[in-house]
């Protein structure tokens, strides 16, 4: 959970900028409407007889930025009605007036895409782009936009909770102490909803692989597999890679067999390996099932190794070349690697496949093309590890090497993958406690 | 590549990586099942006095009531497992989502007085087991405050966590000196199958106390929550629910080993005046020193829970007011978590520090826990049958019966003892 605590200021600035441009727009601090205030209000005539009393509001949620009223629901007598957006005239703190003298009314029946505010939103998780968290709304606000009501933000002040557990009249005004802007929220369908919503805020691509982790690791379960529904699978993976073991191990076991192989195989080996060492067996021999062969041939190498040796560390994605080969032939099918932006170092081998050196992408990118890649090897030849060395021995070899990586290989010195000096910071930090004490505090 | 891969364990000098560690301890745990740990967090400090003094004060008695509970407990935290698995949210999440507003801020008082009520308990459990020492509560009880606080706050949760789960595990000798004290068996079986009950004001009394102590809204809470984030969903409920009731069962196997084994030795001696008393049962087992064990057990158990009890309540509070997780970045980014848990603890240890006899101050807290139960249940009941919440998965209606009459009977019994107890306080008693 540390990944947004470095950019705290960048996270409230962005907030209070957004708050502010929404409460900027006169017209709408101006007009900000309750939702918790208006429910109970009296529904009445042009000609100010009482029809009803509201009960709920319904909005269309199709993907615009601020979701529009499409009607509300209201208890006449002893059954509910709806009575749809066209017919209100004018929505005051405590009173709807209708435009006409007459309406006709009909149940009420959820039309596709339709959210009831009381029932399905207020109270409920949603998820704060700009802020990068989880929260639940404790009131919600509407004002006009042109000709018609809009769903313009959410409210996340205690105060505003406190309010509503006072007397009605305690609601009326609205007191926009802390509202989030509606164009900045992600919000989830209900779990008991055979209707899905998920529209995914677009401002959601914005966020960092960290804090996409952190976002899934506070939701619930039902809005949690929506959010990751809502991702491609690469940026999912990657923000899987970024959270807590057990957490993502939960996220894993909840996910379809055949999304979490996915995720799985599009995620670092390494990570994905860790990951399914934390799952039961009939769980993980159930995802590599599902995997693409090769993928999954990968994955059950990487589980083989103890996860207190270098294999257990490892990444097995790294670039090979024959030393044989010109600079120019290894530029050439390195433009179509695909992790090419991460790569910081080539393995090169000897002609009898043994590790020959490892060579920086800055040599070969200061290398004459029609250099052999032999011609770039030599002193200092690269400090190794064999994949069954203990931890001890990785740390060693990168205090004697100084490089940001080790290569890893097998008994008879081929290379068989990495270890990232990140990778070992990790092994060697204690239990971050402080991260995640109450979280891991239940399960 | 060889298929030598799994190399032996290494001495090395580097430390293996911690975080690893946990999670094999962790496994551990997922296998012994959250609802096995629920349902045993019901034998914290409060649990134990409750049920030595229910043996010391009717010997064999109370075992048919026991009997009773048992079953109410195995359909409450069944309901609460289904509620978890179904729909992967805690139970204050769901009152939160399903209720009104003014209902969810009652069903948050109600559990944070209840709560408050076992973390005095558990400070009071503390106190007793260091006075079995010869130590003052006047000491413990402020300094377990501090290191229950300072270990939380500032060090290592988890590392305490074992420790106490360690020193917990010696009231397991309980089974055994049940059977080593050498109880009347005929007795013991005919007061736990033939039905009986003492219309007694200590009695009843008792009555809501084992309630209050066993079917706990604490466990409740925890049930549905552990099993929400353990990922076990519907696919799995068959499994969640085989461990939920194995949990239920055992844990009050244990309860009524307790009974058993302190009736054997110093049943009908009237109610428990202290821990030393209570200590006497675990004689048959470890003769001289059943006081010490019975220290070592009490110290264990109480401290866990004063830890978890806080921990957990705060968290729940956290959840309903929709701050969530947030509570773990940080002690200035999550103010009243923080606030909340270090609320509960100074007013729980100040509470046990309060002049009187420990053991029935823990038995009044259960009594507290066991009037508030009834309506956290009705909370439980309601969201178990919604098909709203459960789909199809919601409460049957020959289930359905079953645990409104649970429901209403611990409501009626707790509105008996809380109607006496009123009374009592203007002499009429």
């Amino acid at each position: 959970m540390t990944h947004t605590s470095n950019a705290p200021n960048a996270i409230t600035h962005r907030r209070n900028q957004r708050t502010k441009r929404l409460l900027a727009l006169e017209a709408v601090a101006e007009s900000l409407l309750s939702v918790s205030g208006l429910i109970g209000a009296p529904v009445v005539h042009s000609s100010g007889t009482e029809v009803g009393r509201l009960v709920d509001l319904v909005v269309r949620w199709e993907g615009e930025p601020y979701p529009p009223l499409t009607g509300m629901v209201v208890r006449v007598g002893r059954s509910l009605s709806w009575i749809s957006a066209d017919k209100i005239g004018e929505l005051e703190a405590r009173r709807v007036v209708l435009r006409s003298a007459k309406v006709d009314m009909r149940p009420f029946e959820r039309r596709d895409n339709e959210v009831k505010l009381v029932d399905d939103v207020i109270d409920h998780q949603m998820v704060d782009v700009d802020g990068v968290r989880v929260f639940r709304a404790a009131d919600l606000f509407l004002a006009r936009v042109g000709g018609g009501y809009r769903l313009v933000g959410a409210d996340v002040g205690f105060t505003t909770l406190l309010r509503r557990l006072g007397p009605a009249r305690w609601r009326v005004r609205p007191h926009p102490d802390r509202v989030i802007d509606w164009a900045a929220i992600q919000p989830f369908s209900d779990p008991g909803e055979p209707v899905r919503l998920t529209r995914a805020n677009n401002e959601l691509r914005r966020l960092r692989p960290g804090e996409l982790a952190d976002l899934l690791e506070e939701l619930g379960r039902s809005q949690r597999q929506e959010l990751l529904a809502a991702l491609d699978a690469e940026t999912a993976a990657d923000a899987l890679e970024e959270m807590e073991s057990d957490e993502l191990a939960t996220l894993l076991r909840e996910v379809e067999p055949d999304r979490a192989a996915l995720l799985l195989s599009e995620m670092e080996p390494d990570e994905a390996a860790e990951a399914l060492r934390d799952l039961d067996e009939g769980t993980r021999d159930e995802l590599l099932a599902a995997m693409a062969p090769e993928d999954a041939n990968d994955l059950r190498k990487l589980l083989g190794y103890d996860e207190e040796t270098a294999g257990g560390v490892m990444t097995t994605s790294i670039a090979v070349f024959d030393a044989d080969i010109s600079v120019a032939e290894t530029r050439r099918r390195l433009i179509g690697y695909e992790d090419i932006l991460r790569l910081e170092s080539i393995v090169v081998l000897d002609s009898n496949g043994t590790l020959l050196d490892d060579i920086l992408m800055v040599d070969l990118f200061m290398a004459e093309p029609d250099e052999s890649l032999r011609s770039l090897t030599g002193t200092p030849w690269p400090v190794t590890v064999n994949v069954h060395d203990v931890l001890a021995n990785v740390v060693n070899a990168f205090i004697e090497n100084r490089g940001s990586s080790v290569v890893v290989v097998d008994e008879d010195e081929k290379p068989v993958g990495r270890i990232l000096a990140d990778d070992v910071v990790d092994s060697l930090l204690p239990e971050r406690e402080t991260d995640r004490r109450f979280t891991g505090l239940l399960s | 590549m060889t298929d030598s891969l799994i190399s032996p364990e290494n001495g090395d000098g580097i430390r293996p990586a911690p975080p690893r560690k946990r999670k094999r301890w962790m496994v551990w745990l997922a296998i012994l099942g959250p609802g096995l740990i629920a349902a045993n967090a019901g034998n914290d400090a409060g649990g134990i006095a409750t049920y030595a003094s229910a043996g010391a004060q009717f010997g064999y008695r109370m075992l048919f009531v026991m009997l009773l509970v048992t079953v109410a407990l195995v359909i409450v935290q069944e309901m609460c497992a289904r509620l978890g698995a179904y729909t992967g949210e805690g139970l204050m999440s769901l009152i939160r989502e399903q209720f009104p507003l003014r209902a969810s801020a009652f069903a948050i008082v109600c559990l944070l007085i209840a709560n408050l009520g076992l973390v005095v308990s558990e400070f009071a459990g503390i106190g007793a087991a260091f006075e079995l020492f010869g130590v003052s509560r006047y000491i413990s009880i402020p300094l377990a405050a501090l290191v229950v606080w300072a270990v939380v706050v500032l060090g290592n949760y988890r590392f305490a966590e074992r420790i106490f789960l360690i020193l917990g595990l010696a009231f397991i000798a309980y089974p055994i000196a049940a059977i080593l004290g050498r109880p009347n068996w005929g007795e013991v079986a005919s007061n736990t199958f033939i039905p009986h009950m003492l219309g007694t004001k200590e009695f009843l009394f008792l009555v809501v106390a084992l309630i209050g102590t066993t079917i706990t809204p604490y466990m409740q809470l925890y049930q549905a929550a552990a099993v929400a984030e353990s990922g076990n969903g519907p696919a799995e409920y068959r499994m969640v629910k085989i461990d939920t009731i194995t949990g239920a069962v055992f844990a009050n196997f244990i309860s009524m080993a307790i009974i058993v084994a302190t009736a054997a030795v110093i049943g009908g001696s009237g109610p428990l005046s202290s821990a030393k008393e209570a200590a006497q049962a675990l004689e048959p087992v470890a003769g001289a020193g059943a006081e010490v064990l019975f220290g070592i057990g009490l110290l264990g158990a109480s401290a866990l829970a004063a830890a978890v009890v806080p921990l957990a309540t705060s968290y729940a509070v956290a959840e309903a007011l929709g701050v969530e997780r947030s509570v773990s970045r940080s002690f200035r980014e999550a103010p009243l978590f923080m606030g909340l848990f270090t609320a509960l603890v100074v007013i729980g240890s100040s509470v046990a520090l309060l002049p009187g006899n420990l053991i029935s101050l823990l038995i009044n807290m259960q009594v507290v826990n066991g009037l508030i139960t009834p309506v956290i249940l009705v909370f439980i009941l309601i969201l178990a049958n919604r098909r709203a919440v459960l789909g199809a998965a919601a409460n049957g209606p020959r289930f359905r019966v079953a645990a409104t009459v649970i429901v209403v009977v611990i409501g009626v019994l707790a509105a008996v003892v809380l109607a006496q107890t009123v009374a009592g306080w203007f002499g009429l008693g």
